[in-house]
């Protein structure tokens, strides 16, 4: 990373956090404005039951769009979730572009998906695993290009139709 | 009617016989012990897929009615079947969910399967090869000979997925189920499948009930996505087809999956010998589902944890012969409706979930109607009221009052 470096990693920390807020907050639209035209996303993980790479789920900013779009026509858990990302390393590629690793933690603060008379309220570990973003730096502001969700969990109970 | 006070709420439905059953089913541990006892010892259960277990000396390990199984691979290809149990102190011999025998494990020696505790191996027969100071401690009391893994019954077929019963009496796997698979049976074997998906959960509910749910398409009301794509003429008239021994069919129709925005047609991607965007599900008792719509198949297998905690396994397949490209288009549409973030599982599972908190263990029993009757079609609960019969006989318990012996459906009115 050049001279401004610590400019740059200021501006991709703040983008990545910030997500955080507005996809706990389920802005969906506004998280998208943090990420290109081109934007592509992936839920993955690797699984040691059949020794492969799997996606989860994948779309670019149209279709994620799309699908919060219709997320009120769904049946679905409205339990919050709540992001908890650090990120660990920011390396630059060759093209100039960015690759940034986060280590993540999401827990879940039960609302309507079981019981809610006895549920409601506890929180839960949901899933743990990484982000793995590529952005670029654009009038000091950090973009989303990619956004990869690698996944250590595999046992995900009933699921989500949230991004994570 | 106005609602019901509790004796209104207890009686029994206005219905016939066979048309609805008691909750206790879903909720009592004494019958939830019994179906580990009387029916998942004794059925053909399907715990992976042989694209699991590739190569030589590759296994994968499962659990059937609590009894650890592994599967492995022998050098000579065939895939069988063991208790995952050392003979000596009980000890579970592999631990990991897959992998590879062709590397020894730090208690033993390549090519073997080692339980780790005293370091007794076994090959990919089942046979004990090596006992730590055997003469030492056993003299001529006890040898290798004695010590063999307890091996299970095995078999792949139907598109390769590897069948597993702890009965040794058990009827072949033919006999089985080889008539409900016949409507997707040509699909699923014109070539060899590959595995692409895995993922679990584990709810709060009683196995049944997911079974139920993949048995009956009633529910369809509660999928945004499948109102779209479905609920035309053809849908409607999608037949359920029962089969001996408690297998159902739930007939094809074509899906309009351009309909849901975002989603394109399958058509191009069908499995060998499937029309385009065709879906065909097969529900095997007691909770075995496959659902091929078009391009992508998935695969249920329950394995109940308690009388209302039930693991579901979820795999997803797509033919071994695919370019990447095809296989990610294939991806893709398995997990837009069926992955763990798609449209409609999730829906499905806070359904069942939402049964299961309303059915513990020690709930007020309650009448489950299973009485819809549009002959045989798609939203006709022929699938459960089959299913059941079934179940009774297997339990002797009559379903609809599980503590009275199984009668048949018409002498229970």
């Amino acid at each position: 990373m050049g001279t401004n470096g610590v400019a740059v990693g200021e501006s991709v920390r703040d983008a990545v956090y910030r997500s955080c807020i507005l996809l706990d907050d389920e802005k969906w639209s506004d998280w998208l404005n943090l990420c290109d035209a081109d934007f592509e996303y992936e839920i993955t993980a690797w699984s040691p039951e059949i020794n492969k790479d799997m996606i989860y789920f994948s779309g670019n900013r149209d279709y994620l769009q799309s699908m919060t779009d219709m997320l009120d026509k769904h049946n679905t858990d409205h339990s919050p979730l709540r992001r908890h990302a650090t990120v660990y390393t920011i390396d630059e590629n060759d093209d100039g572009t960015l690759t940034v690793m986060s280590s993540l933690a999401i827990y879940q603060n039960l609302l309507d998906g079981i019981n809610s008379h006895i549920d409601a309220g506890e929180s839960h570990l949901f899933v743990i695993g990484r982000y793995i973003d590529k952005m670029k730096i654009e009038d000091g502001k950090a973009i989303f290009l990619e956004r990869k969700v690698a996944l250590d969990t595999r046992r995900l109970d009933k699921g989500s139709h949230w991004p994570l | 009617m106005p609602a019901r006070n509790h004796n209104q709420w207890k009686a029994n439905p206005p219905l016939k016989g066979g048309e609805w059953i008691d909750s206790r089913i879903y909720s009592d541990p004494e019958i939830y012990e019994q179906e580990l006892e009387d029916i998942f010892k004794k059925v053909w259960v399907p715990i992976c897929h042989e694209s699991e277990l590739p190569d030589p000396y590759d296994f994968r390990t499962a659990t059937i009615a609590r009894e650890p199984v592994v599967v492995a691979r022998g050098p000579d290809n065939v895939v069988r079947a063991f208790l995952n149990v050392c003979p000596h102190r009980g000890m579970m011999i592999e631990r990991r969910p897959s992998g590879s025998f062709e590397e020894a494990a730090p208690s033993g020696n390549p090519k073997r399967m080692t339980c780790m505790f005293h370091g007794w191996q076994y090959d990919m027969k089942g046979n004990c090869v090596y006992i730590s100071r055997e003469k030492e401690g056993y003299q001529d009391r006890l040898c290798k000979e004695d010590t063999g893994l307890r091996r299970l019954r095995c078999e792949v077929n139907f598109g390769g997925f590897i069948w597993v019963s702890l009965d040794d009496k058990v009827m072949s796997l033919e006999d089985w189920c080889g008539d409900a698979f016949k409507c997707i049976r040509k699909p699923l074997e014109a070539e060899p499948l590959e595995i692409f998906h895995y993922h679990k959960a584990v709810i709060g509910t009683n196995y049944k009930l997911w079974h139920d749910t993949n048995s009956e398409f009633y529910h369809d009301f509660m999928h945004y996505h499948n109102r779209v794509t479905g609920f035309n003429d053809a849908y409607f008239a999608r037949e359920n087809t029962a089969f001996k021994h408690g297998h159902v069919n739930v007939g094809s129709f074509e899906v309009q999956y351009d309909e849901y925005e975002g989603f394109e047609s399958r058509a191009e991607l069908s499995f060998p010998g499937l029309p385009p965007n065709q879906w065909y599900m097969v529900d095997l008792f007691p909770g075995m589902n496959f659902n091929l719509r078009g391009s992508a198949l998935r695969c249920d297998i329950v394995t109940p944890l308690g009388p209302d905690k039930v693991m579901i396994e979820f795999r997803g397949f797509g033919l071994k012969s695919d370019t990447p490209e095809e296989r990610r288009t294939r991806i893709d549409h398995h997990n837009s409706i069926w992955g763990p973030f798609g449209r409609n599982l999730h829906e499905d599972l806070i359904g069942v979930a939402g049964q299961g908190s309303a059915m513990l263990p020690g709930s007020e029993n309650r009448r489950i109607l299973h009485g819809r009757h549009e002959n045989n079609l798609i939203h006709d609960e022929v699938g459960m009221r089959h299913y059941y019969d079934e179940w009774g006989k297997w339990m002797n318990r009559l379903p609809s009052d599980p503590s009275q012996p199984y009668m048949p459906a018409e002498a229970a009115e």
